[in-house]
């Protein structure tokens, strides 16, 4: 053979390889011979054309006839693994459940992790969006809005922008059907939904005249309002709605877009809002009430439009010293809005990928202790088969297509799981991002669940496939289907255990320290009684109570007619109630006696209005001085009442009531008459922040929330109150109405979902483990049933038996926790930012965890043992 | 393997690559190649068959039972050991002799209807 026919030889062999292996053992070495005469055929009749026509026709040939064998080898292998999984209907439907399961868990969180973190954001120009923040940190303002004429400023004088927008929310009285309802709002700048890129469903959106002072009103509707209160009807366009004293045009429907900062009802331009309109307000540097949100110009990334937004507030600070004082170190902050949107999610969600992929690892070492355990009741039809000609490549690809079979079942199983929990899911998210809508079981769902899938088939069916390779030569020689397995084959199942219980461990303890902190964290005292609480929120209409006493006069009607109700001890209005987080009233004082000095920043605490049964409707103590009462009116000395940590940090050591502060630079001075103690305000796990609050009666509220102690269940007499309220006014909604139960349950449900999940997956992994090392000492002490006999014949007691078959099954799983303790000791600090003042290596979690798998472990083993240790010696032996 | 085995008429239809070799192998035993040679020189080299093709025809053949491979090699200096001889089995015979008539129908259907210029000798 000269040097060309060597070359395409090689060649057509390596064409070959695209052929099923079985197919290529079969006629390989035919069809080369073929081949080769017909190459010298070619070359004789057509020369070098010839050869060329024929390579072309050989490869095109391959290349048709491969995949159809591919296919119908695999359809072989599969209709006999199916012929096997319906012969073995036990095993079958523990392997498929346990990768459903495995697998369903992954889908699920990935759904989320899709949805959240990896997709663009979806709006045209998702990856251009910036948040503005405004701080100045000496201040005490980290995430200040901005007024109207700063936010004139940076739009005319930023470089980076090619659009900047302003949003900030408000509440409507939609009037006209059965009741009066509370619409919340979103006011924006005409072009909002230009800069983000979302185009409406319907209809139109905002145009630069819709803002024009004296321009008709106009409203665009949420997608989810639209679908709530209008069921999705597109004729809604054009149609027009009283919302307070004027008639609002619908002009357009968004499609559904995560809603920031704020889950809004309809949006409205600027204009609508008669704060925002007013020349003291538009004139005023430092009413700042607008958040602001930015487009970048193409190419432009975050850090380069944060230097340029710097550069103009630097050009703030020269031009407005008064506004912005050296000492307070002003500055801007910039954020892409995908990270303002998915931070909160970030780590959550990653953990509990990493959980769910534990589970997955666990459920494929569990099936693959299965599949081990049934090779050695198929050794003798492995052996035959191998004794019939079968390869070891294609008794490999043979097992490899069962547990591929399993899998993809089995993922089948996990999309079904995971398509029943998407609800949960989405519901669970939602604490975390307003992107949770976005999730969905979509096409990239299904591939990853159809990667793990495959993934799992290998992992699951490997370590069997490579046992094989002794069971063939063993299953024939010893010719006995209770040979005693091979020593690795023994090695591979004790690791695939130790497996299983290390990882178990780590999940426990992922859960169990969650499960720790959430404990810690509903211990925390809140600073109040929430129990028989009923809240409820009020926006008074505007436009009808347009001046202060009318807006006291409505609130303090309202609560003394709630007051004389029956089943209501007291009530009280506030401007915000515990553990919720809809308005902050930051703001800075002067302290009498301490002069201001010039380019220093002053005191600065969060402010309250509240009514005079407040601190006694929630039980908040008063723990010096007096709470507001009757006598604190509009005209009488202006009052106020601080909170523990407010007085301890601004009066130290002197008492606090009696000092007086100022809001206006002197010119009036209010006194500080009592001092009441801390409460929880954003949150349990949160510290509590200096607080001042003013009375009701002297600050008066358009839009508060009122609280009612009662001496009945609470819910039960919400109908009441709303009555109550309707005869008061007849167009007045209450919104928000809840329990104050509610309200702090609600405070914590993230990271009590959080660690109900992590606490499913711990179970599912701990329930797999243990019945997997159940299962490998049960199928132990079968094969051993012979040893055991002897055991027993030669004097062993069955407690002998029990302990030497317990502490083989123990033994295993005390490497497995080792393994699994030093794992958790590397991996738990991944888990600190969601723990709440317990350690990730708390001991009582890694005691309490290492007990409880001990003894699941315990109890597993404990079946087969005593099942050993009833071997009727005489019986085992005869059998034999 | 469907019970319609046994029932030539019913076989899957064959396709008409796996027709012309089981045509090849009408008149005697061959070899891979030379049922590739037959193939092409009765159909005056209009039907190439590839490697490929051919082989992957043999398989679905053997596995049909169909063709066998013989196990009489012939006299030495004929042979090469590589090579197989395949001979079509009586159940073989009776698929290809099914599909010729059933061509046949087909063609006296063409032919009443005037499709074939001329019709064939008898």
């Amino acid at each position: 053979m000269d040097a060309t026919d060597s070359r395409a030889t090689r060649f057509y062999r390596a064409l070959l390889r695209l052929l099923p292996f079985d197919f290529r053992g079969d006629f390989g070495p035919e069809m080369e011979t073929v081949f080769h005469e017909q190459r010298k055929e070619a070359a004789r009749r057509g020369g070098a054309a010839g050869v060329l026509r024929l390579w072309w026709e050989t490869i095109v040939g391959i290349f048709k006839t491969a995949p159809s064998e591919h296919v119908a080898m695999f359809a072989q292998d599969a209709g006999f693994a199916l012929r096997m999984m319906r012969k073995n209907p036990g095993f079958t439907l523990a392997a498929v459940l346990t990768l459903g399961l495995g697998i369903g868990a992954n889908s699920a969180i990935f759904s989320v992790v899709n949805a959240v973190l990896l997709k663009p954001l979806p709006y045209e120009h998702g990856d251009r969006l910036v948040t503005l923040q405004q701080q100045a940190p000496r201040a005490g303002m980290l995430r200040q809005p901005f007024s109207v004429a700063e936010i004139n400023d940076y739009r005319s004088q930023s470089h980076s922008l090619d659009g900047l927008v302003e949003y900030h929310n408000m509440n409507f009285i939609l009037l006209g059907r059965s009741e009066p309802e509370r619409v919340e709002t979103g006011v924006v700048s005409w072009n909002y939904f230009d800069v983000f890129g979302v185009k409406p469903l319907f209809g139109r959106s905002f145009r630069a005249d819709d803002e024009q002072p004296g321009a008709p009103a106009v409203l665009m509707l949420s997608y989810e309002y639209w679908i709530r209160s209008f069921g999705g009807d597109p004729t809604v366009v054009n149609k027009k709605f009283t919302m307070n004293d004027r008639v609002h045009t619908v002009v357009g429907v968004l499609p559904p877009v995560p809603q920031y900062p704020d889950e809004n009802d309809v949006y409205m331009p600027t204009t609508a809002c008669p704060f925002r309109s007013r020349p003291a307000f538009i004139a005023n540097r430092q009413a700042r009430m607008m958040q602001v949100f930015g487009r970048m110009k193409p190419g432009m990334s975050v850090s380069h439009s944060g230097a340029d937004l710097n550069a103009v507030a630097a050009n703030l600070q020269r031009a407005y010293p008064n506004d912005y004082p050296p000492a307070i170190d002003y500055s801007i902050r910039t954020a892409s809005l995908e990270e303002e949107l998915t931070h909160n999610a970030r780590p959550t969600m990653l953990v509990l990928l990493g959980a769910a992929g534990f589970v997955l690892l666990i459920a494929c070492a569990n099936v693959a202790n299965l599949n081990l355990a049934r090779m050695v009741r198929r050794e003798r039809e492995l052996a035959v088969r191998a004794a019939l000609g079968a390869g070891r490549v294609r008794m490999f690809r043979q097992l490899l297509t069962e547990s591929s079979l399993l899998a993809l079942i089995g993922g089948g199983l996990g999309l079904l799981f995971s398509w029943g929990a998407l609800d949960l899911l989405v519901n669970f998210a939602t604490r975390f991002t307003p992107r949770a809508r976005e999730i969905h079981l979509d096409s990239t769902v299904l591939l990853f669940t159809l990667a793990v899938a495959v993934l799992t088939s290998v992992l699951s069916g490997t370590a069997p496939a490579l046992a094989a390779r002794d069971t063939v030569v063993d299953g024939l020689k010893e010719g006995s289907a209770q040979s005693t397995i091979g020593i690795g084959r023994r090695r591979m199942r004790s690791l695939l255990i130790v497996a299983q219980v290390a990882v178990s461990f780590l999940l426990l303890i992922g859960a169990g320290l969650m499960l720790r902190s959430f404990q810690k964290l509903q211990r925390v005292d809140p600073g109040f009684q929430p129990e028989n609480v009923l809240t409820m929120q009020i926006g008074l209409d505007f436009t009808k109570y347009n001046t202060n006493d009318k807006q006291r006069a409505f609130f303090e009607n309202f609560l003394e007619k709630v007051q004389a109700q029956s089943g209501v001890k007291s009530a009280a209005a506030s401007m915000m109630i515990p553990l919720t987080n809809n308005m902050q009233m930051p703001g800075d004082f002067q302290i009498e006696g301490q002069a201001p000095v010039p380019g220093q920043a002053l005191p600065v605490a969060d402010f309250r209005v509240v009514s005079e049964s407040y601190f006694d409707t929630l039980h908040v103590p008063v723990l010096d001085g007096r709470a507001f009462t009757r006598i604190d009116r509009p005209e009488s000395p202006l009052v106020a009442v601080v909170n523990h940590a407010a007085a301890r940090h601004f009066w130290g050591e002197q008492e606090a009531v009696g000092k007086r502060f100022s809001l206006d630079s002197g010119k009036t001075w209010t006194q500080i008459v009592g001092v009441v103690g801390d409460v929880k305000q954003y949150g349990l796990d949160k510290d509590a922040v200096d607080e001042i609050y003013m009375p009701l009666a002297q600050s008066p509220l358009l839009d508060a929330i009122v609280v009612v102690k009662t001496t009945v269940e609470p819910m039960s007499v919400a109908r009441g109150i709303i009555e109550l309220l309707y005869a008061v006014d007849p167009n007045q909604p209450a919104a928000r109405v809840r329990s104050m139960e509610q309200v702090r349950a609600e405070s914590v449900a993230a990271p009590r979902l959080t660690s109900n999940l992590l606490s499913i997956f711990a179970l599912l992994a701990l329930t797999i483990a243990a019945t997997g090392i159940g299962g490998v000492m049960a199928l132990a002490v079968g094969q051993r049933r012979h040893e055991i006999g002897v055991r027993m014949a030669v004097g062993a007691r069955p407690g002998e038996i029990l302990r030497m078959i317990l502490g083989q099954g123990m033994a295993l799983a005390g490497v497995g926790i080792v393994l699994g303790l030093i794992g958790a000791f590397a991996l738990t600090r991944l888990l600190q930012t969601l723990l709440f003042e317990v350690g990730p290596t708390d001991l009582l979690t890694f005691v309490g965890v290492a007990i409880v798998l001990s003894a699941a472990t315990l109890l597993a083993c404990y079946v087969p043992a005593r099942r050993a240790a009833r071997v009727d010696p005489i019986i085992a032996l005869r059998v034999e | 393997m469907s019970a319609g085995l046994n029932n030539p008429d019913s076989h899957e239809p064959l396709t008409p690559a796996m027709f012309h070799v089981l045509l090849a192998l009408a008149g005697e035993d061959l070899h891979g190649y030379a049922i590739l040679k037959e193939v092409e020189l009765r159909t005056s080299g209009k039907v190439k068959l590839s490697t490929g093709t051919l082989y992957g025809i043999i398989k679905r053949l053997l596995a049909d039972g169909l063709i066998i491979e013989r196990r009489s090699r012939p006299a030495e200096a004929d042979d090469d050991e590589r090579r197989r001889y395949y001979r079509l089995t009586t159940q073989g015979r009776e698929v290809a002799a099914a599909e010729a008539e059933r061509m046949d129908e087909l063609l006296s259907v063409a032919r009443a209807r005037n499709l074939l210029k001329r019709p064939r000798p008898a």
